[in-house]
């Protein structure tokens, strides 16, 4: 299934700068797996060695919070990647 | 209290709006606000605070105006530089509204005196730059249980969300734990001057309708702002149940400081000088080898010659570009980010890394004065 990434700011530098991107996978976990393929190192910025999501990192399947990676996609949704931000 | 008849002037067009009238401006003249961090955020915040006639305005702010800040905060002119900000702040709010009590807090926010501070507001918004100073805010509110409007931004990003204790979510149970030096500031990694102008202004809306009792807060929801796609997204944020602070058994129950970096860095972590690298690179065949953990560009504007660009955020997956041997030295701007890449490397079996204590600001001031630093 085909669906629309939007990446936080701080982890553009992972790809070329896109804030939106397309992911295919049926879950979040699938999703992730196919963005760590063509962008390399970062699934690691929001997933730990335990494959739980870091706790400054925040994913949304449209508008509902995905507490793992468990979480089901489906064609046409938007997964959010939101990073807690610092600046003032 | 009556309005004055300088206030009904004043104050004429929020009178005309049967949502607030002379019973929210009234609400308004008897409310405590306190913004910390008058920067980005707070200033458009404090500029409309004041405008709007709230009443007891807070500043917090220990910083002074620097050039790089007039392209974003507002709250400051090309004559302030230099001027502690709370101060500066302080004069222009008044000019502003001379109705209005505004009250300069110069100092740094600390877990000593927090509570004291903040138990004389009733309302306080956020602006702060440092994760720690969001959670040292976030943790005194809860435990006095005052509202919280808080934003944050990076780039062309921006997210804002208010929280109010006891009716839903705070700061950790959206963000359980984040450390200053993993997600950039403004500082390094840029900003949109226009940027915390639309979240400045929303987080004055927020208090100003938390004030009046007006509309609906954006408590329980995160919203997110793209200045390039101009896009806003709002999602629904839960209440942890196992939330560090507002949680059911919270292991938080007094605000706290964050670790100092030097009692954060493990055992192993060598401290170095500016002029103590400095006499090692001069050995030349033992120099240790140089790892700069600043953003690109900031490595860009100048660094150490032989140094590697390994930026923090991209350090823990890079680690193998890290020499295991030979005293590998990590270098920032001004040593706090160098310090958690220091501990990283220790965990990832780096022999006795070392800081560059005070970054390249130190290398600049006490070793060599024409090294440009971002």
């Amino acid at each position: 299934m085909s669906c629309t990434v939007r990446i936080a700011s701080p982890l553009h530098s992972y790809t070329a700068g896109a804030a939106r991107i397309e992911g295919r996978g049926n879950t979040l976990a699938e999703v992730l797996g196919d963005l760590e393929r063509r962008f390399p190192g970062i699934r690691f910025r929001m997933i730990d060695e335990q494959d739980r999501i870091r706790p400054h990192m925040r994913l949304f399947v449209n508008s509902e919070e995905a507490r793992d990676l468990a979480a089901p996609v489906r064609g046409g949704d938007t997964v959010h990647v939101i990073c807690a931000l610092s600046g003032g | 209290m009556t309005l004055s008849a300088a206030e009904r002037a004043r104050y004429q067009r929020h009178l005309s709006l049967k949502e607030i009238g002379a019973a929210g401006q009234e609400k308004l003249r008897a409310a405590r606000v306190l913004i910390v961090g008058a920067g980005g955020l707070g200033s458009p915040a404090a500029l409309y605070l004041a405008a709007a006639g709230c009443g007891t305005l807070g500043l917090v702010d220990f910083d002074r105006v620097d050039i790089s800040n007039l392209q974003r905060q507002v709250l400051f002119d090309t004559a302030a530089l230099g001027q502690l900000k709370a101060e500066a702040g302080r004069e222009r709010l008044a000019a502003l509204n001379p109705e209005i009590r505004v009250v300069a807090h110069a100092l740094e926010l600390k877990a000593t005196g927090v509570l004291a501070l903040l138990a004389g507001y009733d309302l306080v918004v956020d602006g702060s730059d440092r994760l720690s100073t969001r959670y040292l805010v976030n943790d005194a509110c809860v435990i006095l249980g005052r509202p919280l409007v808080s934003a944050a931004i990076h780039r062309f990003e921006g997210q804002l969300t208010t929280y109010v204790p006891g009716r839903g979510p705070c700061y950790r149970c959206l963000f359980p734990q984040a450390a200053d030096g993993m997600v950039a500031n403004c500082a390094e990694a840029g900003v949109l001057g226009v940027l915390p102008g639309v979240l400045g202004t929303l987080q004055a809306t927020e208090a100003i309708k938390l004030i009046t009792g007006v509309g609906t807060p954006l408590v329980g929801r995160l919203l997110t702002y793209d200045a390039l796609e101009l896009r806003f997204h709002e999602f629904r944020v839960e209440r942890r149940r196992d939330c560090a602070v507002c949680g059911e058994a919270p292991t938080i129950t007094a605000p706290r400081d964050p670790p100092a970096p030097a009692a954060a860095a493990a055992d192993g972590v060598r401290r170095l000088s500016a002029r103590a690298l400095s006499a090692l690179l001069e050995t030349g065949a033992h120099a240790p080898p140089l790892i700069d953990v600043r953003e690109p560009w900031e490595f860009a504007t100048g660094h150490l010659p032989d140094a590697v660009n390994i930026p923090l955020g991209e350090l823990p997956e890079r680690l193998a570009e890290v020499p295991r041997t030979g005293g590998a030295v990590f270098i920032c701007r001004s040593g706090g980010r160098s310090m958690r890449a220091c501990t990283l490397a220790l965990a990832a079996g780096v022999a006795a890394p070392a800081n560059l204590e005070g970054g390249m600001l130190a290398w600049a001031a006490d070793v060599d004065p024409t090294q440009p630093v971002a």
